[in-house]
């Protein structure tokens, strides 16, 4: 198996609320391997967000680490001082946002920005416009030398993304970490950006994370799925695992609303019934207990475990073995 | 029966932005042609579907069919009668509705539920008696209870706002809804409550809908006919069934094959669509999709083909549709 590169173990987040204390993040584990893409994937308020955060040291300023530890290059970059955090993000770990309009500064030419996310290169400035330039025409920017003149808002949609992607992969990070990368996109250039990074994951040989509502996304780009319910991972295994045989019934349920999962045109969609737990109180048993269609008494009483089902894929359910 | 809602011929133009000293005297040859030869219509009950990417030209439209965007050709009737005067418009808007693409920003941040949910009764000037149970009972159709009437927007999900539009737009038994990007941002559990609820309204209303979206598994589900649009032109329209069975248009077939499958033993590795749809400023003579179509030909790019009728129901545009 290739190296690690990143590893999350035991981590726990809060955030201070007005309501008390809303742990986010439950005992979440994760791995990163070199070359692979992992996907994390849960609706919102399942703590995705808030476990990516984590992993790029972002957290905002009312969170709190419970326990547990993000560890990477064998230390746990949680415990860094803000001068060494500074160092690991964007160099080791960098980050793809969701809007890629407000991921650059709308004042400042896009070049000039490239230059500056290389801040940490000891490097002529000429030296460090041509990498830019070099990594523009890598993701596809027709005519990169003209584009690096331009300013963010005269670009379409799929090119920010482009260039967002450019300038994450310019320091060569050890992981990359994409946050809804195509969600404010069309089919088409969703397509598109999907074929590029998976261009991209040749020649790069980091760890992707892409975090994501979208099964079909999972489902074009990842090697691993992580499944994430009301702050937990729930399932975890190869994205054929998950797509084919999810054993927790929150995958299967989640599986079974994405339209693009029925093969002919259905009158009523599948749907979750219920809601999310609150979690400033989470339930004593199992999170998913209060929508799960084959929850029994002792789900209710007892916090399952993670379960084995098969090499390399667990699930967070006591009937997962069933 | 006839038609709910038509267009025929219709066709938008835009004057660009001109520089203040050139105002005086515009030139007449500065128009951007949006929208040409826009021709369907909405039949009692049905739900259409409108599919493009962006910069297609669906939202204008979507706009054009209440009035907020002048047409600048071809009429729009109604329940059998012409839209043509502000007047015809304003009542057009009591019995058809507009939800619009961003539920949080189109619910006044300033008030409560309840009052955005019967604001129309207050513009139509038809405000009922006991105003706070009819709010409670729209509420209740969208399947929200009446509790949330007293909440502020940016108090509710991104689910509850949306139920909260459907509300709304219902507050005068409309007969047709037009709905722009309805899920658009919804967890996918979310996206199935709210197209369940948008087909049992349906179901019970006989409500008409006009789905705008670019998202082809969800119109998939709940619409019965779609309307395929590229750069301002109709380029495909037929049955949602002979549609995805059989796309004619190169571009229908693009679109579908660009759907990302969540099942990874289907994945692709080549792309279908390159390229991005060109700019209405440069609009590609000849067929405007023929940059970027798989299939094309000389003729494609000098001549502009016409939707035309292929069979039953079905039109498509193009001079050598898939057979």
């Amino acid at each position: 198996m290739s190296e690690l590169l990143l590893s999350v173990k035991n981590l726990s987040v809060s955030y201070d609320t007005e309501a008390g204390s809303l742990q986010a993040l439950r005992r979440a584990n994760l791995a990163a391997r070199a070359g692979e893409v992992i996907g994390i994937v849960g609706e919102s308020g399942c703590g995705k967000s808030t476990l990516a955060s984590a992993l790029i040291n972002l957290l905002a300023t009312n969170a709190r680490v419970v326990e547990g530890s993000v560890d990477f290059n064998g230390r746990d970059i949680l415990s860094l001082s803000a001068e060494e955090k500074r160092h690991v993000r964007g160099r080791h770990i960098a980050m793809i946002f969701q809007d890629p309009m407000t991921s650059f500064n709308p004042v400042l030419r896009l070049g000039d920005q490239l230059v500056d996310f290389q801040d940490q290169l000891d490097l002529p400035q000429r030296e460090k416009r041509e990498r830019a330039c070099a990594m523009l025409a890598r993701v596809g920017i027709p005519d990169p030398a003209y584009n690096m003149n331009r300013y963010v808002h005269e670009l379409s949609g799929g090119m920010r993304q482009r260039v967002a992607i450019a300038a994450a992969l310019l320091m060569t990070p050890d992981v990359l970490i994409a946050d809804e990368p195509t969600t404010a996109l069309d089919v088409t250039m969703e397509a598109q950006i999907i074929h590029l990074m998976r261009e991209l994951r040749h020649d790069y040989n980091g760890a992707i994370i892409v975090i994501t509502h979208h099964l079909g996304l999972v489902g074009e780009l990842c090697d691993r799925v992580y499944v994430m319910y009301a702050g937990q991972v729930v399932e975890e295994g190869s994205t054929d695992d998950i797509y084919h045989n999810p054993r927790h019934p929150y995958t299967q349920a989640l599986n079974a609303c994405d339209p693009a999962h029925l093969e002919e045109a259905v009158a009523t969609l599948p749907t979750i019934a219920g809601r999310l737990p609150d979690l400033v109180t989470p339930p004593q048993g199992c999170s998913f207990v209060d929508r799960c269609p084959i929850a029994t008494t002792h789900c209710r009483n007892a916090p399952p475990a993670m379960v084995e089902v098969a090499a390399g894929h667990h699930a967070l359910c006591h009937e997962a073995r069933r | 029966m006839s038609a709910v809602f038509e267009i025929r011929d219709g066709a938008v133009d835009l004057v660009p932005p001109v520089p203040v000293l050139k105002r005086l005297s515009p030139d007449p040859a500065l128009r951007i042609n949006i929208l040409r030869g826009i021709n369907f219509a909405i039949a009692p009950g049905e739900v259409l579907g409108l599919v493009g990417e962006s910069g297609s030209g669906k939202s204008t439209l979507a706009r054009v069919m209440v009035g907020l965007q002048p047409m600048s050709q071809g009429s729009l009737a109604f329940e059998g009668k012409p839209l043509i005067t502000r007047q015809d418009f304003s009542a057009f808007r009591r019995r058809g509705a507009l939800m619009f693409q961003d539920p949080v920003a189109s619910l006044s941040p300033r008030r409560k539920v309840e009052q955005l949910v019967i604001e129309p009764f207050v513009i139509q000037g038809q405000a009922p008696p006991d105003l706070s149970a009819r709010a409670a009972q729209l509420l209740e159709r969208v399947g929200l209870p009446a509790s949330i009437g007293q909440r502020y927007p940016h108090e509710l999900s991104g689910g509850q706002a949306r139920r909260v539009c459907v509300a709304r737009a219902l507050a005068l038994n409309p007969s047709l809804l037009i709905a722009d990007e309805p899920t658009a941002g919804l967890d996918v559990s979310v996206q199935a409550e709210i197209l369940n609820l948008m087909t049992g309204l349906k179901t019970d209303l006989g409500l008409s809908f006009l789905i705008i979206t670019h998202n082809l598994a969800m119109v998939r589900h709940v619409s019965s006919r779609i309307a395929i649009l590229y750069l301002g032109r109709l380029v495909e329209l037929g049955t949602t069934r002979e549609i995805f069975a059989r796309p004619a248009h190169h571009y229908t077939q693009s679109l579908i094959a660009s759907e990302p499958q969540p099942d990874p033993r289907k994945r692709r590795s080549d792309l279908a669509l390159k390229g991005e749809i060109p700019s209405v400023l440069a609009r590609p003579v000849g067929c405007a999709f023929h940059t970027r179509c798989p299939a094309v030909r000389p003729l494609c790019k000098t001549a502009e083909p016409k939707l035309a009728a292929t069979n039953a129901g079905r039109a498509t545009a193009c001079h050598y549709p898939i057979t």
